[in-house]
This record gives structure tokens, C-alpha cells and sequence, in this order.
């Protein structure tokens, strides 16, 4: 599904030149469960961008789904990422104004869904999280545990082939951390891809893959059991 | 203290250099427009206000009212009147005439046109106009006297110390040697009564057309008079001793207008000196709405400015609510943070009153211009706008500071931090001051293209003649009895000059009317205006004769028993039809001046006045001894160039001593409507300024909006939301307020023009399409303001923007 070859990003401020990704190539297959671990400012949060077509590289090839994205315009790279890529930040990123169910309704807002169409779909995913009850409430109404369960289920509701979680656990306690993991596997066994993000081993337990990054470059990659 | 919160204040202020530099530059704007606007209006009302015995001094007013009529009067009144009130009653002190006119004089061999005023020579006891040389008591106690103020003596000399010297001055019909006795300072603008050369009216007695008049009281020749009272006296107040005093020398007048009801009543009336600039009941006065007007849209403009500053303030500080919730943990007191907010606003209004004043003063000359004024700024004649302003400023100051230092210092810490509160951009209050600002800009704009409209209408309408391609030649005081038989030979036959004619009037704005009382149907006298002018002048301007016939020059009797009449005096005057008033006769009201008059024919009503009045009833006729002061050249059409130098050169040839002076007749129309233009002018800029204003207020919104809403904007983008669809979600909000305002602007502005254009006898229907494009325009001029800053926020990566959270 996902292919990519000697991916390099470099970011210039006016003095240093920083090497964030360095000739960087990874594969991920339909299905895979990739967590991608090593040391704060090595290149991660970079990667998933650029896997998640929300910045676009400076060098070097990617492939999704077959087709050659590296020099997609900002136009058709939204298309290509409403459609097929769904979002989990480590800080939530729920819009504040927006009550869950409206917060869960955006993504097909964008894609065109009609309005009926939405209706069932959000509540369908609401149902599955487990905050139906929690439908017209404010972000700030809720605990951590529950807003990352409505950025789950915000990341879902489009049916994406692809989600990608950025320390999705990082701001939660152990329990909730391990709800939120447990949503994302049986998403994962449902069929999705699921390229994660993550500081923590024993999250990471739950992919089928780690992928171990240095200074730009993967290092060594794990095969879990 | 204050040292601390002004360096911090400065440090805050340098740091967002866009909000700062909008915030200062429109609240400056405001200020300067207002102080103008103030500067104006306080100038109006300062008329005639500096002479010594202003309150003694009075303007004799023929005063007419009656049903179904507008009471009003006109400061031109009969020769005898002032000489008959200093006779009849005591109180009065001095009574002085005053008659301007055009004439030549020659100092030294050259000629000069100029314009020179006749006066009694009492003029200096009444008015405080001091001498720079000359003793105030005699300066024109000999007919043969004359006082120029200091302008006309340098124009004249290059000196200013002329008594003494001699200066000819031809009126009539020959230069007549005149003795300077005294050089005024100049007169200050701001005086209704002017003069540059000042000359003794029993000079002017003697010519022909005041003899006629000097004991005539039914003949005006556009003369003022002022009366001076003794202390303690009532006059102006009495009606009564004032209608006995006309009763005594117009005997004739009582009867009728007691029995019937529609009767006008003229009378005569004292008008205080003061009074004259501003009161639009005597003619020739302003209308003080006209002001309060102005002063309403100067403190819109300020309004604006003042909502901007506050919105913006407010706006500032909303970026700050973390710094003040973690200001308050760090044990930061509520009146510090006050303070600092205060503090802030405060310098911030200083600056724009600095900044606004220089503007001001730079466009004053411009201001000048539009205003056709001549104002200075002294803020040591005009203290109250020292202080005014003063107090605007701290007020404007205080106001921006207040909200923030209220409603943000009164936070609570932790919901701060928590981000839960978001001030600014978004609330009611700045909604409802965004809906306001475009309420009065929108408003301003559409009246500004009402009168836009109603100008054109004006300048377009046909009025009743052909004003185009005709040269008016104002002859001065060339024996034109002489000269215009040659004058017209002499032209006539040029393939460019289409008709050539003359009359003892001009036509257009500034030139004045005269006119008579004649008896109408009911046997009341009525005013008809008379226009003496040759044989061919209704043909030569185009003027339609719809009944009887045009004058004849071969017939003896049609320059001595012959009129033609216009529709509204055969109406008016006669009250029959048109086919019927051929071969009436009309009388004059006296019957002393003029024997009865046979009509030949009647002509198509026209517009010789502006088209705020109805056509009145107006006569022509062909005088025995036509003298004319106009010449009347109709060209073909085209480029006038040539055609005028022919007519130059051939007026150098008759009259090598005397300017040509010439101007278009269609232009003397047009300048009926100098007021009108003006008017548009100011609502123009006012409008464009109020737009301008309110248009920085949106883009200070839409900047902290966009600022507000940045993860928001973020994360959508992350959903898939394309640029355009954040473009609308950040503008969305912002037409909507628009579209408020333009409901709310609209009836308001509507009824406003309705009744402007009420005083218009001839007016424009008010069409929906202004209101549309207005409000077209300023949803435009938003959109784009709002786009600067919400494309900005639309294309921005939102990784950076949810980084940042
Ligand atoms: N917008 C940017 N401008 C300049 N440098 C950047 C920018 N974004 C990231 N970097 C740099 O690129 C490198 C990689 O950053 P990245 O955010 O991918 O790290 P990370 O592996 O996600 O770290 P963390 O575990 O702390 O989230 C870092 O050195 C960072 O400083
Ligand atoms: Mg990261």
C-alpha cells in the first residue's frame, strides 16, 4: 500500500539546515500494523506527515496505493486524504465549538456525504466507541479517554484504508491508553492499516511491525509475533 | 508605576505591528476628519460675530407669508426704506445701503474689471471693519471718497498706504475720478457683509437705474440694508410699528389681504446680523441643518474610528488571555492589570490624537477646497476645539482600554489557562460594533449616490431652453447701447456663430432677478420677474413661443406696450388659459412706474432659476432703450476655441479699454448645483473614509479570527476542507453582519434622501438598485479585506498549526 524510497525532508531556518528525513525508504502492506518508535526529534511526527500527505517531501519517491504522490499539489493531495487516510493526534485536535457528534460529522462534511447519510454513519461510530450518550456535548465536557475516543472515531467514520496515530496514547493514563489501543486493533482486524506513532514498548506490542528510526534513517525493524 | 506599564505598554504595541499601525492610523483618520467637519461647522457659526454692536445691527427683510405658501423673505429690498426708518423712528441709530457691482477702474493708465460696493456713509459706525489708514468718522463723508481694503490696495498700488491717491472708476458710462480717504484691513471670511472697494452711495444715487428707484418702493435693484438700533430699543421685535411704517408708505396693501384667506402678506422685518449666515428662511442663507448635518456624519466618522480602536483593542487583547491568567497565578493584582490595559489604550489614543491633528492640518488646503471656505486652524480662536479634542482623546482612550482591563483582568486564572474563554472577533459586543460601523458607512454612501443622482438629474433636465454652445458676454460698462448693434454686425455673419442677441440680465447662478408687482386676477399685487432683453432672444436661446407671436423689431409698439409672458404667470397671475391671455393686459402693482403692458405672446415655461423652486411667473419684454450688460453668442457645436477668438478679437477692436469677460451659459446652470456638488462630496469622502475605516476593523477582526481559529482551521484542513471552504467559513460570519447592516441602513438612509430631495420643486425617484449596489460594494469591499487574511490562514500547512497547540 504504502512504498517509499530514499523520502528525504529538510527544513531550512534561516541558520540551520535540519536533516529531518535522510533517504528514508520503508514499505507498509493493506493490512499491516507498523508502530514506529526512537528518540524525540528523530523524525516520526515528519513521516507520518508526509505518509498522511498533510506536507509533502523534498526529495525521493512515494507511492500510495500505486500512484506517485511526492509532487501531488496541495489540491489533489486533500482529495487523496479525505478519501483514505483518517487522523490521531496525541493532543485530540477537536474543534472546540464543535460537539461530538459534530466534530465526528467533518470528515464527511468534506467528502460530500448527505446530510441523512451522515446522521447514520456518525451515530453508527459513535455506537461502536462507546459515547453515543456523549453526542451533544463540548470537548472540554470531557475526560482525555473520551476525547481520544471521538478523535478514534472521527479518524473512522470516512471507512479509511488507512489510519495514522501520533502517540495516540500520549496524554493518557494506562487504562484509557489501553482502550484507545484495543479500539485501533480491532480496527486493524477489520482491515484497516494502521501506521502508528508511539513512545511506549508496550504499545507498541500491539503492532505487527516496529519500525526503529534514527536521525532521519529507519535502524532496525521488528517483526512481532 | 506608570513608567513600568508605559515600557511594557510600548513593548506590546511594538510586537503586533499590524493591529498597532491599523488601530493608530484609523482612529487618526477619525480625528482628523471630525476636527475638520468641527472646524467648518464652528466657522459657520462664528458669522458675523466680531463686530462690536452685533447684537444692535440689523438687515431690513421683505418678509412674505401667507396659506399654503413657505414664509420667507429676501434680504433685497427697496431703495427708500432704510432713509425712511432712520426718519420715522428714533431708535434707529444709523441706517446703511449697500449695492455691489461690477465696474473698471484705471489706476495709472490701466484698467482693471473689478467689483466695487456702494455704501451710505455711516457703514463704519454699524460694522467694526478697522482702518489700516483713515479716520473711520470721515473716511466717506464726500460722494467722491473711497476706501479699498488692504487686498485691493496692493492689487491696485502694490502698496498698502494709498490715501490720497486717485483711482477712476467707470460705473456708467464714463471714468470718473475718485480720492482714496482710507485702506480697511481685509474683511474676514467669515462676514456676510464684503467688500474690496467701498464707494459713497450718494455717488451711486445719481445713476439712472437708482434715481428711477430712489422713491420707487415697489422697485428692488438688489440692494441690502442694514439698520443699527439704540441701546434698549425693541424695533425688531415690534410687528406691529413695523407694518404701520409700511402701511404709511404702501397705502395700498391693506385691504384685500384681509379678506382673502390665500393672501400673501409681505411685510418688512429686522434680521438680526447674526442670524443672516444661518438662516435659510431670507435668501442667500445657509440652512443650519445643512450643518448639524455635517456634524452627524463627522461624528459617524469618529464613531467609527472610535469602535475600530475599541474592537481592535479588545481583539489585542484577547491574544493575551493566557499571559494574564498566568500573570494572575504569578500574583498579579487586578488594578495592575487594569492599569497596563489603560495604559495602553491611552498612548495608543495619544499617538492617533498627534498623528490625526498633523493629518488634519495637512489637509486642510484640500478640506478648504470642498468646503469653499478659507478656515485656519487656531486652536487660539477656536479654544472649544482644544478641549474637545482633549477630552476625545482620553475618552477614546479609556473606552478601547476599559473592556479589556474589565472583562479580561476580572478572569478567572485557571480558565484562562485552560483556554476555555475566547475573547474578541467573536463576541456580541464587537458584532453589534462591526453591524455599526457598516450601518453608517452604508448609509453615508448611499445618500452620497441619492445626491449624485439628483445632480445629474439637475444638470441634465431639459429646462426649457437650449443652455449649450451659448457664449455669455458680460459687458461691464461699455455704452453697449453703442456697441452691440456694431458688435453683433460685426460677428453675425461667421459660419461659427449661429445667433447673436442681448439682454440687461445674465442668466444662471449668480446673476440675479428682477422683478415687479403686478395686479393678478384677484386684484392682489404678485411678483413677476422681468427680463429685458432684445427682439430675438426667445429664438436665439431656443425658448418656445406656444401661443401668439415673438417680438418684431418693425413693429414701433412691441418695444413700448408688449409682453410675452411665460405658463405660470398666465396661470398665476391671470388664472385663464393660454389662448386667452393673448391681448390682456397686466398691471403693475403701484401703477406709477410703468404703463399697463399688452401680452403677444406666451413661451414655454423654463428653468431660469434652480430646480429646488417651481418656475415663477416671468415676462419678457424688448426695452426702447435696450442697454444691454449681456451678449448672448450661440455658436455652432464643437470646439469653441476659434469661435471665442473671433468673438475676443472683435470686442478688442470696438472696445480695446474694457476686458472681455465671457462665460458658458450651460456652466452658470451647472453652478446652481455648486452646493449640491459639494454636498456629494462630503458624503463621498465621508462614505469612502467610513468604509475605509470600518474596513480596517474587519481586517483587525479577520486577522485575530483567523488567529483565534488557527488549530480549527488546522485540523478542517486535516478533515479535507479545501481553501475555499475556510475562505467562506472565516467571511461567512462577517456578510452576515454586513447583510444586517445593510437591512438596517437601508430605511434609515432611505427616509433621510426622501426628505433631502423634498426640497427639490424638480426631483429623482429613490430606485432599489441603489441600495443593491451598495450593499454589493460593501459585501465586495469586505470579502476582499476579509480574504487577505482569511486565504493567509487557508493555505498556511496545518501541521504548523497544530504544532503550535
Ligand atoms: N517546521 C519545522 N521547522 C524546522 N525544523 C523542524 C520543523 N519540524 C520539525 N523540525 C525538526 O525536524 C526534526 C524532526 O522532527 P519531528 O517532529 O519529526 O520529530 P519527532 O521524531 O516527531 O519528535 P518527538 O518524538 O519529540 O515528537 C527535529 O529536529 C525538528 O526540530
Ligand atoms: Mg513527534
Amino acid at each position: 500500500m504504502i512504498k517509499i524510497r530514499d523520502l528525504e525532508k529538510i527544513y531550512r531556518t534561516e541558520e540551520v539546515e535540519t536533516v529531518a528525513l535522510n533517504k528514508i525508504s520503508i514499505d507498509v502492506k493493506e493490512g499491516e500494523f507498523v508502530a514506529i518508535m526512537g528518540p524525540s526529534g528523530c523524525g516520526k511526527s515528519t513521516l507520518l506527515n508526509i505518509l498522511g500527505l498533510l506536507d509533502d517531501p523534498d526529495n525521493g519517491s512515494f507511492l500510495f496505493n500505486n500512484i506517485e504522490v511526492a509532487h501531488f499539489n496541495e489540491r489533489k493531495r486533500a482529495d487523496l486524504r479525505k478519501h483514505n487516510i483518517g487522523f490521531v493526534f496525541q493532543s485530540f485536535n477537536l474543534i472546540d465549538e464543535l460537539t461530538v457528534f459534530e466534530n465526528v460529522e467533518l470528515p464527511l462534511i468534506y467528502t460530500g456525504v448527505k446530510a441523512g447519510d451522515r446522521k447514520k454513519r456518525v451515530e453508527e461510530v459513535l455506537d461502536k466507541m462507546q459515547i453515543m450518550h456523549r453526542r451533544n456535548h463540548y470537548p472540554q465536557q470531557l475526560s482525555g479517554g473520551q476525547q481520544q475516543r471521538v478523535a478514534v472515531a472521527r479518524a473512522v467514520v470516512n471507512n479509511p484504508k488507512l489510519i495514522l496515530a501520533d502517540e495516540p496514547t500520549g496524554n493518557l493514563d494506562s487504562s484509557n491508553g489501553n482502550e484507545v489501543m484495543t479500539l485501533l486493533t480491532d480496527l486493524n482486524e477489520q482491515g484497516t492499516t494502521i501506521i502508528m506513532v508511539t513512545h511506549s514498548e508496550h504499545d507498541a506490542r500491539y503492532s505487527h511491525r516496529i519500525i526503529r528510526m534514527l536521525d532521519g534513517q529507519t535502524v532496525l525493524e521488528n517483526i512481532m509475533v | 508605576m506608570l513608567k513600568h506599564y508605559i515600557k511594557i505598554a510600548l513593548r506590546n504595541l511594538a510586537q503586533q505591528k499590524v493591529l498597532t499601525v491599523i488601530n493608530i492610523s484609523g482612529l487618526s483618520i477619525g480625528i482628523a476628519c471630525f476636527s475638520l467637519f468641527l472646524l467648518y461647522a464652528v466657522n459657520e457659526f462664528s458669522y458675523d460675530r466680531f463686530h462690536t454692536n452685533a447684537n444692535r445691527i440689523y438687515r431690513i427683510v421683505e418678509w412674505w407669508e401667507g396659506e399654503g405658501r413657505e414664509a420667507g423673505g429676501s434680504g433685497s429690498v427697496c431703495t427708500p426704506v432704510a432713509p425712511a426708518m432712520k426718519k420715522d423712528f428714533p431708535d434707529v441709530e444709523y441706517a446703511v445701503r449697500m449695492r455691489g457691482t461690477g465696474c473698471l477702474a484705471r489706476v495709472n493708465n490701466n484698467v482693471f474689471h473689478t467689483s466695487i460696493t456702494f455704501a451710505d456713509k455711516d457703514i463704519f459706525h454699524v460694522f467694526s471693519f478697522p482702518l489700516l489708514y483713515g479716520n473711520s468718522q470721515t473716511v466717506l463723508q464726500d460722494p467722491r471718497h473711497i476706501v479699498l481694503t488692504k487686498e485691493k490696495a496692493l492689487q491696485l498700488f502694490g502698496t498698502t498706504n494709498v490715501v490720497g491717491k486717485a483711482l477712476e472708476i467707470k460705473t456708467d458710462t464714463a471714468f470718473e475720478p475718485f480720492t482714496i480717504s482710507g485702506v480697511a484691513e481685509n474683511i474676514p471670511a467669515n462676514s456676510s457683509v464684503q467688500f474690496n472697494i467701498l464707494c459713497n452711495f450718494e455717488h451711486f444715487a445719481q445713476t439712472t437705474m437708482v434715481q428711477e428707484s430712489s422713491n420707487n418702493w415697489h422697485m428692488t435693484i438688489g440692494m441690502e440694508a442694514f439698520v443699527q438700533l439704540k441701546p434698549g430699543s425693541r424695533l425688531a421685535g415690534e410687528r406691529k410699528r413695523l407694518a404701520l411704517f409700511r402701511l404709511k408708505y404702501l397705502p395700498d396693501e391693506r385691504p384685500k389681504a384681509k379678506k382673502e384667506k390665500e393672501a400673501v402678506q409681505a411685510s418688512f422685518r429686522l434680521q438680526p446680523l447674526r442670524d443672516i449666515h444661518m438662516n435659510p428662511q431670507v435668501e442667500g442663507g445657509n440652512n443650519p441643518r445643512n450643518i448639524w448635518i455635517l456634524i452627524t456624519i463627522a461624528a459617524a466618522v469618529l464613531i467609527i474610528a472610535c469602535i475600530n480602536f475599541t474592537t481592535l483593542a479588545i481583539g489585542r487583547s484577547a491574544g493575551r488571555a493566557k499571559e494574564i491568567g498566568l500573570r494572575k497565578v504569578m500574583g498579579s493584582q487586578r488594578k495592575q492589570l487594569m492599569g497596563q490595559f489603560l495604559a495602553e489604550s491611552l498612548l495608543l489614543s495619544v499617538f492617533s490624537a498627534v498623528a490625526g491633528l498633523v493629518l488634519a492640518y495637512t489637509l486642510l488646503p484640500l478640506f478648504n477646497q470642498l468646503a469653499d471656505r478659507e478656515l485656519h486652524f487656531s486652536l487660539t480662536r477656536f479654544p472649544e476645539l482644544c478641549w474637545l479634542l482633549t477630552g476625545l482623546t482620553v475618552l477614546a482612550g479609556l473606552l478601547a482600554g476599559s473592556y479589556p482591563a474589565l472583562v479580561l483582568s476580572a478572569f478567572k486564572p485557571v480558565e484562562v489557562l485552560k483556554s476555555k474563554i475566547r475573547v474578541g472577533g467573536s463576541n456580541l459586543f464587537t458584532r453589534s460594533l462591526v453591524t455599526l460601523q457598516f450601518v453608517l458607512s452604508i448609509g453615508l454612501i448611499i445618500s452620497t449616490i441619492i445626491i449624485l443622482q439628483q445632480l445629474s438629474f439637475m444638470r441634465s433636465k431639459n429646462i426649457g431652453f437650449n443652455k449649450e454652445n451659448v457664449v455669455m458676454i458680460n459687458t461691464g460698462s461699455i455704452d453697449s447701447k453703442k456697441i452691440y448693434p456694431l458688435y453683433k454686425q460685426a460677428i453675425e455673419s461667421n459660419t461659427g456663430i449661429v445667433s447673436v442677441t442681448a439682454a440687461e440680465m445674465g442668466l444662471g447662478s449668480n446673476e440675479g432677478q428682477m422683478g415687479r408687482g403686478y395686479r393678478n386676477y384677484k386684484g392682489e399685487v404678485t411678483g413677476v420677474i422681468e427680463y429685458p432683453g432684445d427682439y430675438n432672444f426667445l429664438n436665439a436661446m431656443g425658448m418656445q413661443i406656444i401661443a401668439g407671436r415673438n417680438f418684431n423689431a418693425a413693429l414701433a409698439s412691441d418695444s413700448t406696450n408688449a409682453i410675452i409672458v411665460n405658463e405660470a404667470l398666465v396661470r398665476d397671475v391671470l388664472g385663464t388659459t393660454i389662448t386667452d391671455a393673448l391681448g390682456k393686459q397686466l398691471v403693475e402693482g403701484k401703477g406709477n412706474g410703468r404703463k399697463p403692458q399688452t401680452i403677444i405672446g406666451v413661451a414655454h415655461d423654463f428653468n431660469f432659476e434652480d430646480l429646488t423652486r417651481a418656475v415663477r411667473p416671468q415676462l419678457f419684454y424688448r426695452p426702447a432703450n435696450l442697454n444691454a450688460s449681456r451678449f448672448f453668442v450661440r455658436l455652432t457645436a464643437g470646439d469653441p476655441a476659434t469661435k471665442l477668438a473671433l468673438l475676443n478679437n472683435t470686442w478688442k477692436q470696438l472696445v480695446p479699454d474694457a476686458p472681455f469677460e465671457y462665460s458658458f451659459v450651460d456652466e452658470k446652470f451647472d453652478a446652481f448645483y455648486r452646493s449640491e456638488e459639494r454636498w456629494s462630496a462630503i458624503a463621498g469622502w465621508a462614505g469612502g473614509i467610513s468604509i475605509f475605516l470600518a474596513c480596517l476593523g474587519l481586517f483587525g477582526l479577520a486577522a485575530l479570527t483567523a488567529i483565534n481559529r488557527t488549530k480549527e482551521i488546522g485540523i478542517r484542513k486535516v478533515m479535507g476542507a479545501t481553501v475555499s471552504q475556510v475562505v467562506g467559513l472565516l467571511s461567512k460570519d462577517f456578510i452576515k453582519l454586513i447583510a444586517v447592516a445593510l437591512v438596517i441602513a437601508s430605511p434609515l438612509a432611505w427616509y433621510c434622501m426622501h426628505n433631502w430631495l423634498q426640497a427639490y420643486a424638480w426631483r429623482i425617484n429613490i430606485t432599489w438598485w441603489v441600495f443593491a449596489l451598495t450593499g454589493f460594494f460593501a459585501i465586495l469591499v469586505a470579502v476582499t479585506t476579509i480574504s487577505f487574511q482569511a486565504v493567509r490562514a487557508a493555505l498556511a500547512n496545518p501541521v504548523v498549526a497544530l504544532k503550535n497547540e
